[in-house]
């Protein structure tokens, strides 16, 4: 991930994180993988946390002039 | 000398038009509607009458805002003509039931026609994704409303484009605009996430357009789910009916159409939690196995080591029973006759010069007779 740049929506975000919660609760655990899994939840957490403190939204008026 | 024109009746009616078209290219006449008809699915005829006089009105069904019923008090615009074969007549443009109880009954009949239709039905209705990315806003742009939406979805959401389509949501025209933005939207690819229809609160007469046939069916109609929020306080417009969801207020609507980040900020630190509790749990059951596992083994191990202490016991014991020179001690002798041992009284004869060993040293003999 790159630090301080956001590289996916939200929804690609929570996706991720919702698989690795998920997966930790399966009975495929185990913990060489855990240790993998939890790292990269944590900086998922990391990037949804930025998101939502910082992402703003864009506002496009349409040019076309519905019949006016 | 006499300047009286004198036209053909073709002539007449080319001059008339042009004449009533220079002077009066639109009119809007307001009045309650009498001989209301439908020709062949297609044409419309009605009258637009007061105490004293009734005009004739022509049109298309398709520019109705709804089904009519005489007595209705309509405000219509239309283009007044002279119709060379059926005489005079103003074609209309558009309807507008006026007044709150002609306004309720030209709803009512819309609902009740729409309702048949199955328009409304629950079953219809699809849910609004949990986080649009594109959000298809129809409104007047720097209205109360416009402005409301926009800061509730800024203080609760970010990261969503909104493509704002300027519109009228008041008057005459505002159906068609609305109408026009809808399809706008529909032409898009890819489509908006959601289409929100707003605008604040307002009299009957201002709130008239969400109740025009032309707007419930296009909002019914789209293939992007739908929010639609009138400000207002009583029955809710037919073209909230129509959508998948409803919102009381535009600041409403902005709440349904994205969640609030400060709740999704509390339970991402939820979440990092139940990950961490996870994580942990994960490695104090595999110490708690490696435990359990040593504590085997360690279990097992002693458990051999005590059998085979066991086993040596035992073995000792019998070393000690099969121990040679334990018999000599007991009084025994081994007898042996240069290197080979005597077991029977058939290998020595009278003579033979033989070895007794003893516990406590050997001794020769000299074997006698048997």
């Amino acid at each position: 991930m790159a630090k301080g740049k956001i590289t996916k929506n939200y929804q690609q975000l929570a996706d991720e994180l919702a698989a690795i919660m998920d997966w930790f609760e399966s009975d495929k655990v185990n913990l060489d993988q855990a240790v993998i899994k939890y790292q990269q939840a944590m900086e998922l957490l990391i990037e949804m946390e930025a998101y939502l403190k910082t992402a703003e939204n864009k506002i496009r008026k349409i040019a076309t002039r519905f019949g006016k | 000398m006499s300047t009286e024109l004198i036209f053909s009746p073709s002539d007449f009616v080319a001059v008339f038009n042009q004449t009533i078209e220079y002077a009066y290219p639109g009119v809007v006449i307001e009045g309650e509607l009498a001989n209301f008809k439908v020709s062949r699915g297609r044409w419309v005829y009605f009258d637009i009458k007061d105490e004293t006089a009734s005009l004739a009105f022509f049109g298309n069904v398709y520019q109705l805002p709804g089904p009519l019923q005489d007595g209705l008090k309509l405000r219509v615009s239309g283009r007044p003509r002279l119709h060379p074969r059926f005489g005079f007549s103003i074609v209309f443009e558009t309807i507008q039931p006026v007044g709150e109880g002609s306004i309720k009954k030209a709803a009512d009949l819309l609902r009740a026609k729409l309702a048949a239709e199955g328009l409304f039905a629950p079953e219809r209705k699809r849910p609004l994704p949990p986080l649009p990315r594109r959000i298809g806003l129809i409104t007047a742009a720097g209205s109360a409303a416009s402005a409301d939406f926009l800061k509730i979805l800024g203080q609760r959401w970010g990261g969503v484009e909104v493509m704002l389509a300027d519109v009228l949501v008041q008057g005459q025209e505002a159906a068609l605009q609305i109408v026009a933005a809808l399809d706008y939207f529909e032409q898009l690819s890819p489509l908006p996430d959601v289409l929100v229809l707003t605008r604040g609160g307002g009299s009957a007469d201002d709130l008239a357009v969400f109740n025009d046939e032309r707007v419930v069916r296009a909002v019914a109609g789209s293939r992007m789910p739908t929010l639609v929020a009138i400000g207002h306080e009583t029955d809710e417009s037919l073209a909230e009916l129509a959508a998948d969801q409803r919102g009381a207020t535009p600041s409403n609507a902005a709440q349904i159409v994205v969640p609030d980040r400060r709740q999704l900020l509390t339970q991402l630190a939820t979440q990092a939690q139940a990950l961490k509790n996870l994580t942990t749990s994960l490695y104090s059951n595999e110490l708690s196995g490696l435990q359990d596992r040593q504590k085997n083994i360690g279990q097992k191990v002693q458990a051999l080591l005590n059998n085979e202490k066991q086993r040596l016991l035992a073995n000792r014991r019998l070393s000690v029973l099969f121990d040679p020179l334990a018999a000599l001690r007991r009084g025994y002798a081994i007898i042996t006759k240069g290197q080979s041992y005597i077991s029977s009284v058939k290998q020595i004869s009278a003579g033979d010069q033989l070895n007794l060993r003893l516990a406590d040293g050997t001794l020769k003999a000299t074997a006698g007779e048997r």
